[in-house]
């Protein structure tokens, strides 16, 4: 330690001066340190061309790790290959090597990569660029994305033997114009679809469809193309490839490389009020720890879970460092922001002239930004596999790194604080896709009768097409002449199908401020609640007020403003059920599922302030209600379970109860938080009884209630161990929830009605 | 069936706020997918191909020969009409591949279309030539051999192309349910116009069009090169042709209408040219954009009546295409006074000389451009435009006298465009060293900028155009205090 600036030499001795401040070792609830791995490796295989043996010996590779060596042999026995390998390991050497290889036997092939955004895209190809160069080969490799010039398209279109693209241009762009790829569907040898894991939910689902449209042009075209997929560790990667790609897969997942020493620190903010179970805010903990490393020169990552958070914890962390570093060294990253200054932040990152990023879980694809030393979450990411992920972003091969895990007040959060095996020993969750939701379903069924006319007999996902087909006739979509049906419309199907998020479209924030320009944009779901009228939208740090959301153009406008507080509102929620499919019984619950409507509608917000959090005033917010239909599951309290309760005391129970569930429930999917909804109704409509309703926040759903219907026992055990180990006393924000909320019996309330309902064990 | 639709209308119906309808095209959508509106750049000028509208203005109809006048002769390949057509004289086409319909319209080459007459054809086509010619003329020179392969433009190897589709752009769902092509074959001009039935006929037509094509080496067409020809390729490619079945010598005349007629007329669409400067005017004609909606109504009743309109909107366009080359044909062989009027607009005249040097026609440009010189008033992109010339050329004299020119209209007419200014500054400041001289010129540049004031909306770029001359002047004032 530098005694005049107070600097560690290493990270390692930061991190031992760390263990001797008991304030903050008290804090720490669990150390877990990962020890260096070594590299396990394989010889380099016999049949690689000894060109790219020589380019990858030229690169320092002198073997390769057994997880690329064993994909290598898995695809050239010409099987469809998942590669599962967390961040760092050498994973694009999985799919990269056979394609090469392959192209290096006969020139005329090509190869079609996917990567979920364009960033990524970028940075494969000047990977693949520099080993064709070192082999002095013409191996082209191009992206094709909405930034590539006119001028080139036409080249790379013909010329390009790798082509690197997204989903969003296959969909919009490639597929509805196959007959301009003609090269590249004859001779289509590999299909490659890298960060496997990012496809799932709404916009997954929407992918395993484009997938069936570009397997249906290849097959016209007289070309099976092998898959080749790469994904973070998830708990069925498998199962996932297959559903994803309709095709059976072969599993890699024995990772050979090496890491250095990890450490994850599990960091609970001390308790200010024992009494209402209240922790000191995480952000402001958060704020403490990078600035700490900031400070100490380590080049940090935090990852905050929404927007705002990410927004809040940027201002903090400028204020902290202004005077020791520059104001452009530590900046903000999400998904709001328009790509160029993403590009440019990716960039400071690599370069390490940007020694902090504050981002949302945007950062946690495998965008290069290089691999830093620290990483501070702030809350637990929600999914384990997001965990590994975010805290991948610091590891290195030979040096150590640290985890920062801080936990937020939330219910999910404390269990996982409190429970560091189960984080540690469980596998992460599994990846969820629903293809064959009806209504995104029939959005693929007219772009594939739009890039060709289908046939009697043909199928497309599970749902009979010809049922489909006939309704897209009478809605005058299609034209059937014989045994064929017709695209015939004069619309372009694509444009107004976004496969990125239940709504089709975003809306547009506008800063007014000087002139007008666009700072960034929302999705439609979230616009009633971050972007009503007066709400704060903090971008880059800096606050702005909407002045006006234009609901029906979809566009909020905005002016700069300098307050001291920020906005949060709140959504009324009216559901109906419509249809049970399913429905069980076990001890004194019925457990049901089908399908719902949902109505929300947002309230009112509420004025918090920055730094205190405390509640400074409200308002009413006024724009349309959302009607939704999806589908959901429910269970309901039998009379003998609800006996003795009056509707207080049943509403404070079932409410105390879904606030758990709601934050426990991710544990079994591997989704948004926002994705799936709780509801608790003391007597609700369908059941005449207390009600606990589930459902996905897509139309039509997309698995995530069926899902949990299945493992219901397990839910309600957990949430039971939940409640019943918590140490507060009569609830906190990390079980039931507060009591101003739940009532001061809410916790004995919520768990006595578990164990009336044989739930408890 | 009705169970399916149940299902979806539950879905759809609840969310029928949040969903576009069906048609709605103008959708925004995320990133990447909104990028792909602009993916193929033939959307958007198709698009603009299909707004077409016939002015709205009772116009003048043309007398002389109608359409209906032009004697038809029948095609021995074609049989008889399906009585729904035979009121029409659309004739049903057999072929190996399937059938279709056809209707063919001869026209004498003493047919006045607007102000040409298709037998000035004969004497405008070689100039065509330079469309082409220079490339491998020069190319076949350079290697020092007389060129085999290359034929030059002559009547009668010159297909004239005009498709009428079912949708925008050139993806693969947009289906050419009309196909309209020309040419001339001894003392004719033949229009031959295929329609479909329904899609599946589409592999029959196209068959018959692969046929005829060998013949021809020069394809015509307005807006075909990101239009009509990719879109026909595209065809060829689904119904099994493969994707070489022609390689024609493209003449896309929108591109030279752009070059010529880009600030003079009110757009560059082909009825505005026609209208403007072909002496055609259409009567009740279909708007473009209307077409795909009467092949619809076609394919649910089978009744052809609303196609008609489609079959005469498309023929006009073949004429016309025709009376076009003509007039490009007849500029490019020097005959502006002559057989197609001289410009009377500066800005018309400027680049008709502009374009005729790039076509390498300086001998026909020379006229033209000394008459822009001698023009006393005109906007200071005139001057502006000629001066970039000459200044490519180091004619800096020359230069400096438009910019001055230009400098002069601008500022007396108070018009905010202050290139030339900006240009006889960087001149001054560069060439001759001149400080004073420049610091004039940026100074006035700045003054005209600033006039206008800025509007909010889309002045980023003027901002950005103000903030580049403070620089200037700013460099300008320390160079001068030195």
């Amino acid at each position: 330690m530098n005694q005049w600036t107070g600097r560690a030499r290493d990270l390692e001795e930061w991190l031992e001066e760390l263990k001797k401040e008991p304030e903050l070792m008290d804090n720490v609830t669990h150390w877990h340190t990962i020890p260096p791995r070594d590299a396990r490796t394989s010889p380099l295989p016999n049949d690689l061309a000894p060109e790219l043996k020589e380019a990858l010996r030229s690169r320092g590779i002198e073997d390769l790790y057994v997880h690329q060596a064993k994909s290598y042999g898995a695809v050239r026995a010409g099987d469809h290959v998942v590669a599962v390998t967390p961040t760092a390991s050498g994973k694009t050497m999985c799919y990269n090597l056979p394609v090469l290889q392959s192209l290096l036997e006969n020139s005329d092939g090509r190869a079609l990569y996917m990567f979920p955004t364009k960033a990524l895209a970028q940075d494969q190809v000047a990977e693949l660029q520099k080993l064709a160069d070192i082999m002095e080969v013409d191996i082209k490799t191009h992206t094709y994305d909405g930034d590539t010039p006119p001028t080139v398209r036409t080249a790379i279109r013909n010329a390009g033997h790798i082509v690197v693209t997204n989903p969003d241009m296959l969909h919009s762009a490639i597929l509805p114009h196959h007959t301009k790829w003609v090269k590249l569907f004859e001779n289509i040898r590999y299909i490659v679809i890298d960060e496997l894991h990012a496809y799932r939910g709404v916009f997954g689902s929407h992918v395993a469809n484009v997938i069936r449209r570009l397997k249906r042009i290849c097959r016209f075209y007289g070309s099976s193309p092998q898959f080749i997929c790469a994904s973070a560790t998830i708990d069925n990667p498998k199962e996932h490839a297959e559903r994803l790609i309709g095709e059976s897969v072969t599993l890699v997942n024995d990772n050979g490389a090496p890491m250095g020493e990890k450490h994850f620190i599990f960091y609970n903010p001390p308790v200010v009020n024992q009494q209402l179970g209240i922790r000191r805010s995480s952000v402001l903990e958060t704020r403490k720890l990078a600035g700490m490393l900031l400070r100490q020169g380590v080049q940090t990552i935090v990852f905050a879970r929404s927007r705002v958070r990410v927004e809040l914890l940027l201002t903090y962390l400028q204020e902290l460092v202004r005077d020791k570093i520059g104001d452009k060294t530590i900046r903000g990253y999400r998904g709001g922001y328009l790509p160029k200054l993403r590009r440019e932040i990716e960039k400071g990152l690599r370069s390490g002239e940007i020694r902090g990023v504050v981002s949302t879980n945007a950062l946690e694809l495998g965008i290069d930004i290089g691999q830093l030393q620290a990483c501070v979450l702030n809350g637990y990411p929600g999914t384990v596999a997001s965990t590994w992920q975010q805290s991948g972003r610091a590891g290195r091969r030979k040096t150590s790194s640290v985890t920062f895990m801080v936990a937020s007040s939330n219910p999910l959060d404390q269990y996982i604080i409190q429970n560091p095996d189960y984080f540690f020993n469980r596998p992460p969750e599994r990846a969820l896709i629903h293809p064959d939701n009806l209504l995104i379903l029939i959005d693929h069924v007219k772009c594939a009768a739009y890039e060709l006319p289908f046939e009697l007999g043909e199928t497309f996902g599970s749902e009979n097409l010809e049922d489909m087909l006939e309704f897209l006739v009478d809605e005058k979509v299609l034209h059937r002449t014989g045994s064929r049906w017709y695209w015939m419309e004069q619309s372009f199907p694509a444009h107004g199908i976004s496969l990125r998020s239940a709504a089709q479209e975003n809306f547009i924030i506008i800063d007014m401020t000087e002139g007008s320009r666009v700072l960034g944009e929302v999705d439609r779901f979230s616009a009633p609640t971050l972007i009503h009228d007066e709400a704060i939208y903090i971008h880059e740090g800096v606050q702005y007020q909407v002045e006006k959301l234009d609901y029906h153009e979809k566009k909020a406008y905005v002016r700069e403003v300098d307050v001291d507080y920020y906005t949060d509102a709140n959504m009324a929620v009216e559901l109906k059920v419509l249809h049970a499919d399913k429905e069980k019984t076990s001890g004194e619950i019925v457990r049901t599922y089908g399908e719902v409507t949902v109505n929300a509608k947002a309230t009112i917000f509420k004025k918090i302030r920055l730094r205190t959090h405390e509640n400074i005033g409200s308002g009413p917010i006024h724009l349309p209600e959302e009607e939704l239909h999806t589908s959901g599951y429910w269970f309901s309290f039998s009379e003998e379970a609800a006996k003795g309760k009056g509707t207080n005391e049943m509403q404070c129970a079932l409410l105390g109860l879904a606030n758990v569930l709601v934050h426990i429930a991710p544990v079994y999917l591997m989704c948004d938080p926002l994705d799936i909804r709780v509801v608790p109704q003391v007597k609700a409509i369908h059941t005449q009884r207390p009600t606990i309703y589930f459902y996905d926040r897509y139309p039509g759903g997309i698995g995530l209630s069926e899902r949990l219907y299945e493992v219901h026992d397990e839910l309600l055990g957990r949430a039971h161990r939940l409640i019943s180990n918590c140490t507060c006393l009569s609830g906190c924000p990390a079980c039931v929830g507060p009591i101003e909320e739940v009532g001061l019996l809410g916790k004995a309330q919520a768990l006595q009605l578990l164990e009336e309902a044989g739930a408890g064990r | 069936m009705s169970a399916f639709r149940d299902r979806f209308n539950r879905l759809r119906g609840n969310t029928a706020a949040a969903e576009p309808s069906i048609a709605d095209k103008e959708n925004g959508t995320t990133n990447a997918a909104s990028e792909a509106v602009v993916e193929e750049n033939g959307y958007v000028e198709a698009q603009e191909k299909f707004v077409q509208n016939c002015s709205e203005e009772q116009c003048e109809v043309e007398e002389g020969t109608t359409v209906e006048d032009a004697p038809i002769e029948q095609d021995e390949s074609e049989s008889e009409s399906p009585p729904e057509w035979a009121p029409y004289d659309v004739r049903l086409v057999r072929n190996e591949m399937g059938e279709f319909l056809a209707k063919e319209i001869r026209y004498p080459l003493d047919y006045h279309h607007g102000h040409h007459a298709f037998a000035e054809w004969g004497n405008a086509v070689n100039a065509l030539t330079a469309f082409h010619g220079d490339e491998q003329v020069m190319g076949a020179a350079a290697k020092g051999a007389v060129p085999s392969t290359f034929v030059p433009l002559r009547p009668d190897n010159v297909l004239f192309l005009d498709l009428e589709t079912t949708g925008l752009g050139a993806g693969t769902g947009n289906v050419p349910f009309m196909l309209g092509i020309a040419y001339f074959e001894g003392d004719h001009y033949i229009v031959r116009q295929s329609i479909i039935r329904h899609p599946a006929e589409e592999r029959a037509m196209l068959a018959d069009l692969k046929a005829r094509l060998p013949k021809y080496h020069y394809l015509v067409t307005y807006n075909g090169r990101t239009f009509d020809w990719p879109l026909i390729q595209s065809r060829f490619i689904m119904n099994g042709f493969g994707s070489k079945v022609w390689e024609p010598l493209h003449l896309d005349f929108l591109h030279p209408s752009r070059s010529i007629w880009r600030n003079t007329l009110v757009s560059c669409k082909l009825s505005y040219v026609e209208e403007e400067r072909l002496g055609v005017f259409r009567e009740d004609d279909l708007p473009g954009s209307e077409a795909p909606g009467r092949y619809f109504a076609y394919l649910a009743d089978g009744d052809p009546k609303p196609l008609l309109d489609v079959f005469r909107h498309n023929e006009i366009d073949m004429l016309s295409l025709a009376a076009l080359a003509i007039r490009f044909g007849h500029l490019l062989a020097g005959r502006i006074g002559t057989a197609v009027p001289m410009p009377t607009e500066p800005e018309e005249l400027v680049r008709t000389g502009l374009w005729l040097e790039r076509m390498g026609e300086e001998h026909s440009a020379a006229p033209l451009l000394a008459g822009v010189r001698r023009v006393q008033e005109a906007s200071p992109s005139v001057w502006n435009r000629l001066a970039e010339r000459d200044k490519r050329l180091g004619q800096w004299e020359d230069a400096i006298s438009l910019w001055q020119k230009a400098a002069h209209a601008a500022e007396r007419n108070a018009i905010s465009d202050w290139d030339a200014h900006i240009e006889l500054s960087m001149y001054y400041e560069h060439k001759t060293k001149d400080i004073p001289q420049a610091l004039t010129y940026a100074r006035s540049a700045l003054e005209l900028a600033l006039e206008q004031p800025l509007s909010g909306r889309a002045d980023s770029k003027r901002r950005k155009e103000i903030d580049a001359l403070r620089h200037r002047l700013d460099r300008l004032m320390r160079k001068a205090e030195k």
